[in-house]
């Protein structure tokens, strides 16, 4: 696309937005329960796929997908320019199970259930286990092969709108016997098959974005399996890597709208002019710039085929780590005022303007998806060449 | 990233891997006529090779990445400065750089005032001014951007040793320097734009000094890891050193993708900004690799010390930090006003 035709999309999403961006919906989800937090979510969700305006990552052949950087970008920065909410509800759909699916599915799974996200379906990620974090080879749910199905028994945990989920993208163990990567298997499990059960957790942001899965005797039928038994491991890397990097491109975007909402809250509070908040302000800048040319290099490299092991680590750590930054400068700018309890947003995006949510809920991206220890290991032994810990140990 | 600019980098690169002394001035100087990397910017119709200013980035990051102390990034701006000058005899003037005439100038603003007809003040940060024949300068007040000749008899330089061994810095004084005795490239309006220009190349190739310098640091530092024994196990074995490197690769990253991502805008707020988070993350860098190089950093015989000088000096090169941090606010506070 030439400058003019990307400038005339860029205008074309900006006119869409206008008139299609769900009034005053940041009020309306403050303090909001949750029906009124999926009607926003599926109304807004619906408009956005309907446009072709929530799969510019998604490649050529499907509905909305093949956009080149250049306009996913316009996309994600007209989104966030606007501040449209974001689909948070269809995070996992459209960024974990596609891209899983793209990169490792077989044609008649994505026949199956790539149709079914762009009508609404909503998945859950059933990765984390109460024993397996970090450390997530260790798991311990089992599907045990029975005929053409896989029994499943077990428990997962953190997972993120696993109660409102259709299906459930789901790392068990087949086998215990050899290393532990080696005996994980990658399934599609449906969350309203009988013996699913549900329980969602409440959050220090009085939200509860996350649940714990119940697994009781859940049959998954053989086909719904992603790669052969026992290759989960290497599925899951997919699903991680396109959390790190590929969600990155829009969420930078989203990062400079909460430069301009800093910048209202030191207005309000009178601060714009207070040298030490502005030099700190300009420190904050350029790293968001800088957020979001690595993401963008990032993306540039998965088009071109050169990406590397690591480089979605440092997309995720430096975003998380920039976010930090942006958020915490945005409570030490409200001082007292930002400490009185301004409500909660419901399925909240990183920057609500309201600046102690934003601390506690910036904790997501350095936790969750591998914390920043994990990414750390990542790069320091992936990509630096480092050697790994020693792997002996024992209780002396 | 162009395909082009890459190949060029590489190019540069294993130029500078092939050199065996750090900074080495004289060395550079050479590969640097030998080689065209003085061309790249110019255009191919005054006797450059057209490959546009990036190209000039594309070798400072890998001079950077050997301590060059070569004055390179003068002679970027003036090529620059003459391009877009309104003189006849533009091509004879690049001619006599490209062909090794060193024209320098100053890494830092200020010092120079203009009275009716002559030139008065002390520039200060001018790369090797003993061995270049001709000093490019402005006023500052911003009305005149000029070149004059060193060897006239109302300038006289002056070596100042500074920490940073790698290049070597001098004051410049100009006594009532006449204006009728130097070149005017631009006056008015048209210096102040050129102004403009010079300095976000100077900002620029400074951001990729440093660039290139912190990404080479940080090899060295990782190999050193590798390679030492402590406990009975490499150094880099431990988490505590290897998580302080990913930290380093992490601030690397971010720095060069900033820096490329100015490369072909015309706003100085961004490259302000790309030269303020190079410029300090490669002090980061650098104070990070001497401590985990230990003992043997603080030797004078390892060059640990070199890189960290240079990155304790290029802060101070160039557009302030303080000047930096300002105008991306301002630029913030417009984009949303
Ligand atoms: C908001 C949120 C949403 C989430 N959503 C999902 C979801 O949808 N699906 C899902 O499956 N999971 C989800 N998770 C879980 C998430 O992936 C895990 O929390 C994460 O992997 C960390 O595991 P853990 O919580 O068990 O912490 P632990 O692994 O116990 O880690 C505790 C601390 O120790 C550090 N640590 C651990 N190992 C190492 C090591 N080797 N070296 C150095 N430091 C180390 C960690 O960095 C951390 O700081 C979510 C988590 C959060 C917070």
């Amino acid at each position: 696309m030439s400058e003019t035709q990307l400038e005339q999309f860029r205008q074309e999403v900006r006119g869409w937005l206008g008139d299609n961006i769900p009034q005053g919906w940041r009020a309306a989800m403050t303090n909001a329960e949750q029906p009124a937090f999926v009607e926003l979510q599926q109304a807004w969700f619906k408009k956005l796929v309907e446009q072709g305006y929530a799969t510019p990552h998604w490649p050529e052949g499907w509905h909305g997908g093949g956009r080149s950087l250049a306009e996913q970008k316009v996309i994600f920065e007209e989104v966030a320019r606007a501040d449209a909410p974001r689909l948070i509800l269809y995070f996992v759909a459209l960024y974990h199970a596609a891209c899983t699916l793209f990169e490792c599915g077989s044609q008649a799974q994505k026949d199956k259930y790539l149709p079914g996200i762009l009508n609404g379906e909503i998945w859950c990620q059933g990765f984390s286990e109460p024993n397996a974090g970090s450390d997530l080879a260790s798991l311990k749910t089992r599907a045990e092969r029975r005929g053409d199905k896989y029994i499943i028994n077990g428990q997962k945990t953190w997972s993120t709108m696993a109660q409102y989920a259709d299906r459930c993208l789901l790392l068990a163990r087949t086998d215990g016997s050899g290393p532990p990567q080696a005996g994980l298997t990658y399934l599609l499990l449906d969350m309203k098959a009988k013996g699913v059960s549900v329980r969602p957790i409440d959050q220090i942001t009085g939200d509860d974005e996350f649940a714990e899965i119940f697994f009781d005797d859940v049959e998954v039928s053989v086909e719904d399996r992603v790669g052969e038994e026992g290759n989960g491991w290497a599925v899951a890397q997919a699903t991680l890597a396109s959390e790190r990097g590929l969600t990155l491109v829009e969420l930078t975007q989203r990062m400079r709208g909460g430069l301009s909402m800093l910048v209202e809250t030191l207005k309000s509070q009178g601060r714009l002019d207070d040298p030490h908040m502005r030099q700190q302000l300009g420190q904050v800048i350029p790293q968001v710039n800088a957020a979001c040319a690595v993401a963008d290099r990032y993306l540039q490299k998965r088009i071109s085929d050169q990406e590397q092991v690591g480089d979605a680590s440092i997309v995720k750590l430096y975003y998380a780590q920039v976010l930090r930054e942006l958020v915490r400068l945005g409570v030490q700018s409200e001082g007292l005022a930002g400490q009185y309890h301004g409500g909660f947003m419901r399925g909240a995006t990183q920057e609500t303007g309201n600046w102690a949510l934003d601390f506690m809920n910036s904790y997501n991206w350095s936790i969750a998806g591998g914390s920043n220890e994990v990414q750390r290991n990542i790069i320091a032994e992936r990509m630096l060449g480092m050697p790994r810990e020693p792997k002996q140990w024992q209780l002396s | 990233m162009s395909v082009e600019f890459q190949e060029l980098r590489d190019a540069v690169r294993q130029v500078v891997d092939g050199l065996d002394k750090l900074g080495a001035e004289q060395d550079y100087w050479h590969q640097c006529l030998e080689l065209g990397w003085l061309m790249v910017a110019a255009p191919e119709e005054l006797g450059g090779l057209g490959m546009g200013c990036e190209a000039a980035v594309a070798v400072q990051l890998e001079l950077g990445r050997g301590l060059s102390g070569a004055p390179y990034l003068p002679a970027v701006m003036a090529v620059s400065a003459i391009c877009d000058s309104g003189l006849d005899d533009k091509s004879e003037r690049l001619e006599k750089i490209f062909t090794g005439e060193a024209i320098t100038a100053a890494l830092v603003d200020g010092g120079l005032s203009a009275s009716a007809q002559t030139l008065s003040g002390t520039l200060n940060a001018v790369l090797s001014a003993d061995s270049a024949t001709q000093l490019l300068f402005w006023t500052d007040d911003q009305s005149l951007v000029a070149i004059a000749d060193l060897s006239h008899s109302a300038i006289s330089a002056q070596g100042r040793d500074t920490w940073d061994t790698t290049r070597r810095l001098f004051d410049v004084e100009l006594q009532s320097l006449p204006v009728a005795d130097v070149t005017v490239l631009a006056e008015g309006r048209s210096a102040q734009t050129m102004i403009k220009q010079l300095r976000m190349q100077r900002d620029l190739g400074l951001a990729a000094d440093a660039v290139g310098a912190s990404t080479a640091l940080l090899e060295m530092t990782v190999e050193h890891l590798n390679t030492r024994i402590q406990f009975r196990r490499p150094l880099a074995m431990f988490q505590a050193l290897k998580h302080r490197c990913a930290d380093m690769k992490t601030l690397c990253e971010a720095s060069e993708a900033l820096l490329i991502s100015v490369l072909d805008t015309d706003s100085d707020a961004d490259v302000m900004a790309a030269k303020q988070m190079a410029t300090s993350h490669y002090a980061t860098v650098a104070e990070e690799a001497l401590q985990l190089h230990g003992g043997i950093g603080m030797a004078v015989e390892h060059p640990c010390h070199l890189y960290l000088k240079r990155a304790m000096l290029n802060p101070h090169l160039g557009t302030s930090s303080a000047a930096c941090a300002e105008s991306a606010v301002q630029a913030l506070l417009d984009s949303v006003a």
